[in-house]
C-alpha cells in the first residue's frame, strides 16, 4: 500500500451474530484513483462498503483490522467522529434511490435543506446553489428538476439528485454500492459517466461496488473481486480482465466472452 | 398444520380437553348416574356426596346427570351454527375470486350489514319470528358467523389467485375447478381452520347465553346456561351451584380458543420454520432477500 | 424431434402484427404498443430488447391471451389467438403450444406444491395420461433441463435459484411446446447460472427445435444467445433484423445509444463523447 492512498482497508474482519462476514480483506484506495468491488449478493460487498461508511446494522460490526482514512485510523469511532467524517470526507450512493427522498417534499428543496443544515449556507444562496450541483450533474432542465417530487422523476434523474446531494460537503470519497444495478443499461451508461465526469472535474476517489465485473471496468482502475467475504483476486482492472487468475473471475469474464456483446464490439469499433 | 399446532403446550392442553368434551357428549347418557329429569324431594339442594357428586339442585335433580345430558345440546347447537357459517362463508368466500365486482360488490356490502347486527339480539329476533327454538336460534348465529368465514376466506383466496402460479396455472388451460382445488384451497385451509376453532369457542358463548335467557329449550330440558339460570336463583342456599355450569363452560370455550390460537400460530410459522429448517445450500441463503439481491 | 426446414417450406410459428395495446382504466388509460411486428419461426430465438415500460412484457402477455387488445392480429402455429375466448382459448392452451416462463420462479412455483406437481400440472389438466406416464414424462422434463429426478419432491423452497429457475423450463417442456416465451430469465441469476440457462436454452433449440422468443432488458444474453433481434422502444419496434447485422450496423439512434451504454469487458462499446451524441440525436427525434 503506497503512501498515496486515501482509504486503506487492512485485513478487515466483519462479524455479524452467525459468525464472520467478511474474513480479513485488504485493500486500498488512491487519491484520485478509483476501486471497483465485484461480487455476488452475499459477498459481503456491501458490508464492507459500510464498514467504510459506520453504518454497519446492529449487530454486525468490525472484530479485526483496520480502515485507514487519510493515514488516520477511523475503525473504532464514535457516533460523532462519525457522523462528522460522513458526508464531508467519505459519501455514498446505493441502489433504489427514491427510497432515500420525501416523497412529499419536492428535490430541490430536499437538496437545499442538506446545502443549509451541513454547509450553513442561508435559504436563498442553498436554493440557488441546489439547481448549480444539478446542473453539474448533466440534468437538462436543472431548475425544473430542483421543482419536481420524487415520483415525478425517472430512476437516472432520483439517482442524479442523490448524488448530488452525496457531494454538498465536497466529499474526497464517493462510494456508490450498485448505485446503477436497477437503471435501464442507457440510463446506468448516463449515471456511470457522471461519475467518471465527478471524478475529474472535482478530483474524487471512488469505490465502485457491483455485481457486474464490465459495470466496474467502465470506470475503475483498480478491481477486488470477492467472494463469501474473501478477496479471490485483485489488481489493475485491465490485467485482471485480460489475465484472470481466480476460476471465479474467469467465470465472471467467460459470461461476457460467451453471452454479452463483445464479440460485436471489435466489428462496431471498425464501423 | 394440525399435528404442530398439537405438538405445543397450549394446543396439546385445548385439544385434550375438546376430546374430553366431545367424548363425555357422545358418552353423557350412558355416564350419567341419575336419570335427568328424576326429581327426588328427599334431596333438594344437597351438598356433594358420593351419591350425587356434585350435589342436587331446587327440585332434587343430580347435577352432574344434567351438566352431561346438557353437553349434547350445547356443544351440538354451536356446532350446527359454525356449519351455518362456514358454509354461508367459505364458499361464497371462493367464489367471489370469480364471480366479478357486482358479485364482490354485493356481498361485501351484505356483510358489511350484518357486521351491524349484534349477535344475542338478532338471534332472539330470529327466534320470535321463527318460533322458540334452539335450531332458529342457532341458524341466527349461522348466519351472523358467516361474515367472518367469508372475510378470511376471501382474504387468502384474493391473495393466492393473483399470484404468478395460479396464472401459470391459467396458462396450461386449467379450469377455475382446478385452480381452486389444487393452489387456492390449500393457502385457505389454514385461515378456515383458525376461523372454524375461533368460531365453536364464540358459538358455546351465544348458546349459553340463549339457554341462560330460557330462549330455545323448553324448561325441564337440560343446558348448561339453563342449569346455570336455575343455580343462581338459589345462590344463598348453593353458593357453589353456579359454579359447576360455568366452570364447564369456560373451560370448553377456553379449549376451542386455545386452539384457535395454537393452529393460528403453527399456521403463521409454517412457512417460516420449513424454508429456515431445510435450507442448507449456501445459495439458498442468498435467495432469502438480502438487500442487493435485486438485479432487475 | 420436429426437423427445421427450410424457412420457405416452414410457415412461421408466431405472427404478430401490427398489434395495438392499451393498458390502465379510464383516463389513466394509454397505449402501451402501436403497431408491433414480430415473428419467430421454428427453432428460431429472436430477442426482444427494451428498456423498463417500454412494453415487453405486454407483448409476451398479449400472445398468451392475458391482455385485451386493441388491434391487430397474432398467430401461432396457424391459429388466431386474439380470437380465442372461454373454452376455446383453455383447448388452445392444453394443447401447450406456446410455454412462458417467468422471471421469478420463486413466485411462479406453488410453494405447498412438489417439484413434481407443478411440473406435472399442464399434463394432468391435459389429461389422458396414466399416472406412470406423468411420472415418466416429469422426470424426462427434469432431466432435459439437468434437474435430478431425484429432487421432484423437493418444495421449491428448498432448491437453489438456479434449480428452481430450470424447473420453471422443466414445466413448460413438458408439454413439448412450440414457442418458448422467456421473460428476462436470467436477470435474477448470479453468474455461474446465468451462463448455464442460455447455455440450457440454446440445448432445447437445439435438441427440441423449439422457438424461443427471449425477452430481456440485458443485450449482453440477447446478443449471445439469439439468431435476431427486435429493439423495442416507447412501445413500437423501431429496428429488427439478424442479430450480428444489427448489432453491427444499427440504423436507429435508439439502437446505438443501447450498444453503446452496454457495459463491456473492453470499456464500454462507445466512448463518453459519442454517447453523448447519440443521447442528443434520440432527444432530438424524440422532441421533433
Amino acid at each position: 500500500m503506497s503512501d498515496t492512498a486515501l482509504l486503506v482497508a487492512r485485513d478487515l474482519t466483519i462479524t455479524g451474530p452467525a459468525g464472520d462476514l467478511v474474513h480479513g480483506i485488504s485493500f486500498a484506495l488512491q487519491r484520485g484513483g478509483t476501486l471497483g468491488i465485484v461480487g455476488e449478493s452475499g459477498s459481503g460487498k456491501s458490508l464492507t462498503c459500510r464498514s467504510l461508511l459506520g453504518i454497519l446494522p446492529p449487530g454486525v460490526s468490525v472484530t479485526g483490522g483496520s480502515i485507514e482514512f487519510d493515514g488516520r485510523d477511523i475503525t473504532a469511532l464514535g457516533y460523532r467522529d462519525w457522523q462528522s467524517l460522513r458526508g464531508t470526507h467519505i459519501s455514498a450512493v446505493f441502489q433504489d434511490p427514491g427510497s432515500y427522498l420525501n416523497p412529499s417534499i419536492t428535490v430541490g428543496k430536499q437538496l437545499a435543506e442538506v446545502l443549509r443544515v451541513k454547509t450553513g449556507l442561508g435559504r436563498r444562496a442553498a436554493t440557488v446553489r441546489a439547481v448549480e450541483l444539478l446542473a453539474s450533474l448533466g440534468l437538462r432542465d436543472p431548475a425544473l428538476v430542483s421543482l419536481q417530487y420524487p415520483h415525478e422523476l425517472s430512476g437516472g434523474m432520483l439517482q442524479r439528485v442523490l448524488i448530488a446531494i452525496a457531494l454538498c460537503e465536497n466529499p474526497q470519497v464517493l462510494i456508490a454500492d450498485e448505485a446503477t444495478t436497477a437503471l435501464d443499461v442507457t440510463v446506468q451508461a448516463e449515471v456511470l459517466d457522471v461519475l467518471a465526469d465527478l471524478r475529474e472535474s472535482r478530483d474524487l476517489s471512488l469505490i465502485l461496488v457491483s455485481h457486474d465485473l464490465a459495470v466496474v471496468a467502465q470506470v475503475c482502475d483498480e478491481v477486488v473481486v470477492l467472494r463469501d467475504g474473501l478477496i479471490v483476486e485483485a489488481g489493475p482492472t485491465a490485467r485482471v480482465l485480460s489475465d484472470p487468475q481466480h476460476t471465479y473471475t474467469r467465470l465472471l469474464v467467460e459470461n461476457h466472452a460467451r453471452y454479452g456483446i463483445e464479440r460485436y464490439t471489435s466489428e462496431l469499433a471498425d464501423a | 398444520m394440525f399435528i404442530r399446532a398439537i405438538r405445543t403446550p397450549l394446543g396439546a392442553a385445548s385439544v385434550s380437553i375438546i376430546v374430553l368434551i366431545v367424548l363425555v357428549t357422545i358418552l353423557g347418557p350412558i355416564l350419567a348416574p341419575y336419570d335427568p329429569l328424576a326429581q327426588d324431594a328427599n334431596h333438594i339442594l344437597s351438598a356433594p356426596s358420593s351419591a350425587h357428586w356434585l350435589g342436587t339442585d331446587n327440585v332434587g335433580r343430580d347435577v352432574l346427570s344434567r351438566l352431561l345430558a346438557g353437553s349434547p345440546l350445547s356443544i351440538l347447537s354451536a356446532a350446527e351454527a359454525v356449519a351455518i357459517g362456514f358454509a354461508l362463508g367459505v364458499i361464497p368466500g371462493l367464489l367471489s375470486v370469480y364471480l366479478g365486482r357486482v358479485f364482490e360488490w354485493l356481498s361485501l356490502r351484505i356483510v358489511d350489514a350484518f357486521i351491524t347486527l349484534p349477535f344475542l339480539v338478532f338471534a332472539i329476533a330470529m327466534t320470535a319470528l321463527l318460533g322458540n327454538g334452539l335450531q332458529q336460534a342457532m341458524l341466527a348465529v349461522g348466519i351472523l358467523i358467516s361474515p367472518g368465514f367469508y372475510r378470511v376466506t376471501r382474504a387468502a383466496a384474493l391473495t393466492a389467485a393473483s399470484s404468478q402460479y395460479v396464472e401459470a396455472a391459467r396458462l396450461v388451460g386449467a379450469s377455475p375447478w382446478w385452480v381452486l382445488r389444487t393452489h387456492l384451497w390449500g393457502k385457505v385451509a389454514p385461515a378456515v381452520a383458525v376461523a372454524t376453532a375461533g368460531a365453536m369457542g364464540a358459538g358455546l358463548v351465544i348458546v349459553s347465553s340463549l339457554t341462560f335467557l330460557g330462549i330455545g329449550v323448553q324448561p325441564p330440558a337440560p343446558t348448561w346456561g339453563g342449569i346455570l339460570a336455575d343455580d343462581l336463583g338459589y345462590l344463598f342456599q348453593q353458593p357453589f351451584g353456579p359454579l359447576y355450569p360455568t366452570v364447564l363452560i369456560m373451560l370448553t370455550v377456553g379449549a376451542f380458543n386455545g386452539f384457535a390460537d395454537a393452529l393460528r400460530d403453527a399456521a403463521g410459522i409454517a412457512g417460516h420454520v420449513r424454508i429456515l429448517g431445510r435450507t442448507r445450500r449456501p445459495q439458498d441463503a442468498q435467495t432469502t432477500a438480502t438487500p442487493e439481491a435485486t438485479h432487475v | 424431434m420436429p426437423d427445421t426446414q427450410p424457412a420457405s417450406e416452414t410457415p412461421t410459428l408466431l405472427a404478430v402484427a401490427d398489434l395495438t395495446v392499451s393498458l390502465g382504466h379510464g383516463r389513466r388509460r394509454a397505449q402501451v404498443l402501436r403497431g408491433v411486428d414480430v415473428a419467430v419461426a421454428p427453432g428460431e430465438i429472436v430477442g426482444l430488447i427494451g428498456e423498463t415500460g417500454s412494453g415487453k412484457t405486454t407483448i409476451a402477455r398479449s400472445i398468451l391471451g392475458l391482455t385485451h387488445i386493441d388491434g391487430g392480429s397474432i398467430r401461432l402455429g396457424g391459429t388466431d389467438v386474439a380470437t380465442l375466448t372461454g373454452w376455446r382459448l383453455r383447448a388452445f392452451r392444453r394443447a401447450g403450444i406456446a410455454q412462458y416462463v417467468f422471471q421469478d420462479p420463486l413466485r411462479s412455483l406453488d410453494p405447498q406444491l412438489t417439484i413434481a406437481d407443478s411440473v406435472a400440472e399442464g399434463l394432468r389438466v391435459r389429461g389422458g395420461l396414466e399416472r406412470a406416464d406423468v411420472r415418466e414424462r416429469v422426470a424426462a422434463a427434469l432431466t432435459l433441463v439437468g434437474v435430478s429426478p431425484a429432487l421432484a419432491t423437493r418444495h421449491p423452497g428448498e432448491l437453489s435459484g438456479g434449480q428452481r429457475q430450470r424447473v420453471a423450463i422443466a414445466r413448460a417442456m413438458v408439454l413439448e411446446p412450440e414457442l418458448l416465451i422467456c421473460d428476462e430469465p436470467v436477470s435474477a441469476l448470479d453468474a455461474a447460472n446465468r451462463i448455464q440457462m442460455l447455455d440450457l436454452i440454446q440445448h432445447l433449440r437445439d435438441a427440441r427445435g423449439v422457438g424461443v422468443l427471449f425477452i430481456s432488458h440485458d443485450l449482453g444474453s440477447v446478443a449471445g444467445i439469439t439468431d435476431r433481434v427486435a429493439v423495442l422502444y416507447r412501445g413500437r419496434i423501431v429496428e429488427q433484423g439478424p442479430t450480428a447485422a444489427l448489432l453491427t450496423a444499427s440504423q436507429h439512434p435508439y439502437t446505438r445509444l443501447l450498444i453503446g451504454s452496454a457495459p463491456t469487458l473492453t470499456g464500454g462499446a462507445a466512448d463518453r463523447t459519442r454517447r453523448t451524441e447519440l443521447r442528443e440525436q434520440l432527444a432530438a427525434i424524440e422532441t421533433g
